[in-house]
């Protein structure tokens, strides 16, 4: 089924992506208290080292589907594997020690504006106990790989929406995650703005975590590839698999189709 | 975009702490809790040291105190009875029969040297004096029991001192009711900085929540809030402290008059680290709250 070959890496080990699943999930279901079905049997898995976009209408489930990955709502029924923890059953201890391994990319970004950008990008660090004379010198890291080391000290309502974005990468790519669930990261940048974060992302896939990117702009496939889950009312309705931007495409599902 | 005089700019507002954090924000509601909790800690300092001052003056006296028994048409045999009878009540360490030239002296004393006829004429009314010491540990009825004692024999005692006593015993209860009363004033500044922190976690809600995202332990998250109530507390119990001084200066003449010996270094340490154990408990029943209401980030 999967055409792809390369190999993945991730804590200076390679690792034969296919065989590692990053997520597995089998007939995932997820009810609100409200009574609204957002995820209905939802079956996939995404390995190790991938670029997944989740696509689909408004409400098809992207970012119930986001929020289940990172421990925000617990599925109702079903399987959910994540970096081999079952959500379902996980305690909160668990939860917690997957998140600190997991790096969130917001559409509203989520900086703290009365933090300067050096805190902002420091606060993932600080969660994970690092010493605080090692935090400086993490986040100029972080944000030169973003182009914005010289804003280390100016607050967030200081730079533009593109460059906000920007610190919210550096803040997720902070700790090194394995896994970076981004949740329409480019909703609110213009194409050229947006198409910039994408490379950062990409850049940081090719750097061996695991992206999966929950988006409405699919004109930017064109020029960033990665495996396609389409979702629709709750439920995986298409999955296409890119590998390269020649548009090299496998495919399953209900309707398959080249991108 | 922006210059780096802009951002400069915001450098200049916001100073940073060693290791580039920034302050956390202080507000209208923490101004509220810090004045608040300013003047309840003052209140309590203040009726602190009242009590000091009054406790302190009647143990002046107490170091003095002495009951003297009146015995009308005194004879030496009547006198020495009586003595002997208020030796045997117990709280009493001694009872002198005070000699008539002391009495004299006293007198003389008492009247500033005035007529001499007219200090004859009162010597001769003086009734027999007897004085009795109490012992350290007095009991709480050693008035009336020497009052009976000197009774039954027809002498009488003098009122005005007992009222020392009295005083005592009225110090000890106020005592009381002021332990009662800093627990009620206690929790009531519990209760306010609780809430004003609550206001504060309403406020960060986001940083709260992204800390929770981020994997942060209870402990990450509620730190900040504690040490911010501590410090909110303890900074009230500073200022309430240095707010003790006016009045004490104002009013010092008149305790040296009576010899009160009151200090108000004394309190420094109670009030600061009282008004930083309710910050902190505050901060403590804020986040609890916070956690049991939200165990789980969306």
């Amino acid at each position: 089924m999967l055409s792809c070959t390369r190999r993945y890496w991730h804590d200076n080990r390679h690792v034969d992506g296919y065989r590692c699943p990053m997520i597995q999930m089998q007939r995932l279901m997820l009810r609100y208290p409200t009574g609204k079905t957002a995820l209905s049997g939802m079956t996939m898995n995404i390995e190790k080292g991938r670029f997944a976009y989740l696509t689909g209408e408004s409400g098809a489930g992207k970012s119930s589907l986001l929020r289940c990955l990172y421990g925000g709502v617990r599925p109702s029924s079903g399987k959910l594997t994540v970096q081999g923890v079952d959500l379902r059953s996980a305690g909160q201890g668990q939860v917690r020690k997957l998140r600190r391994d997991i790096g969130i990319i917001f559409q509203d970004h989520r900086l703290l504006f009365s933090r300067t950008v050096f805190e902002n990008v420091a606060l993932p660090l600080r969660v994970q106990g690092w010493k605080p004379d090692r935090l400086v010198a993490r986040a100029e890291k972080v944000l030169e790989f973003v182009g914005l080391k010289d804003r280390l000290w100016s607050f967030p309502e200081a730079l533009s929406g593109g460059e906000q974005q920007r610190v919210a990468i550096a803040r997720a790519m902070s700790t090194k995650p394995a896994l970076i669930l981004a949740d329409e990261p480019t909703g609110n940048l213009d194409i050229g703005t947006a198409r910039h974060v994408m490379d950062y992302l990409m850049e940081l896939n090719r750097q061996g975590s695991t992206v999966i990117m929950a988006t409405h702009d699919l004109h930017l496939l064109d020029t960033h590839p990665g495996d396609i889950f389409r979702l629709h009312a709750g439920a995986l309705a298409e999955e296409l698999h890119l590998v390269r931007p020649g548009m090299q495409v496998s495919g399953s599902g209900p309707h398959d189709q080249h991108v | 975009m922006i210059s780096m005089s802009d951002t400069n700019l915001h450098e200049r507002r916001m100073p940073r702490l060693p290791g580039g954090f920034s302050l956390p924000p202080f507000g209208l509601h923490q101004w509220l809790a810090l004045v608040i909790v300013c003047i309840a800690l003052w209140a309590v300092g203040l009726l602190w040291l009242g009590l000091q001052a009054g406790s302190s003056w009647t143990h002046g006296w107490q170091q003095d105190v002495r009951f003297h028994v009146y015995l009308d048409k005194p004879d030496t045999q009547k006198m020495q009875a009586l003595a002997e009878k208020l030796e045997a009540v117990p709280g009493v360490a001694a009872a002198r029969i005070v000699p008539l030239d002391e009495t004299r002296v006293w007198l003389d004393a008492w009247l500033g040297g005035g007529s001499q006829a007219v200090a004859e004429e009162l010597f001769a009314a003086l009734p027999g004096s007897i004085e009795v010491r109490p012992a350290a540990l007095g009991g709480e009825f050693l008035y009336d029991d020497i009052a009976d004692a000197a009774g039954a024999l027809g002498a009488t005692v003098n009122r005005g001192e007992a009222h020392l006593v009295q005083a005592q015993r009225m110090i000890a209860h106020v005592e009381r009711l002021l332990w009662f009363g800093t627990l009620i004033i206690a929790l009531a500044m519990v209760i306010i900085i609780s809430n004003t922190l609550r206001m504060t976690l309403l406020a960060r809600a986001d940083e709260v929540q992204l800390m929770r995202l981020l994997g942060a332990s209870e402990w990450f998250v509620r730190m900040p809030f504690l040490l911010e109530g501590g410090l909110l507390g303890a900074g009230a119990g500073l200022f309430a402290w240095l707010l003790l001084w006016p009045p004490l200066l104002a009013l010092g003449d008149w305790l040296t008059q009576l010899n009160a010996d009151v200090s108000g270094f004394i309190l420094l340490l109670p009030l600061l680290l009282g008004g930083a154990l309710v910050g902190g408990l505050g901060a403590l029943l804020a986040t609890t709250r916070m956690a049991s209401e939200n165990t789980s980030a969306t």
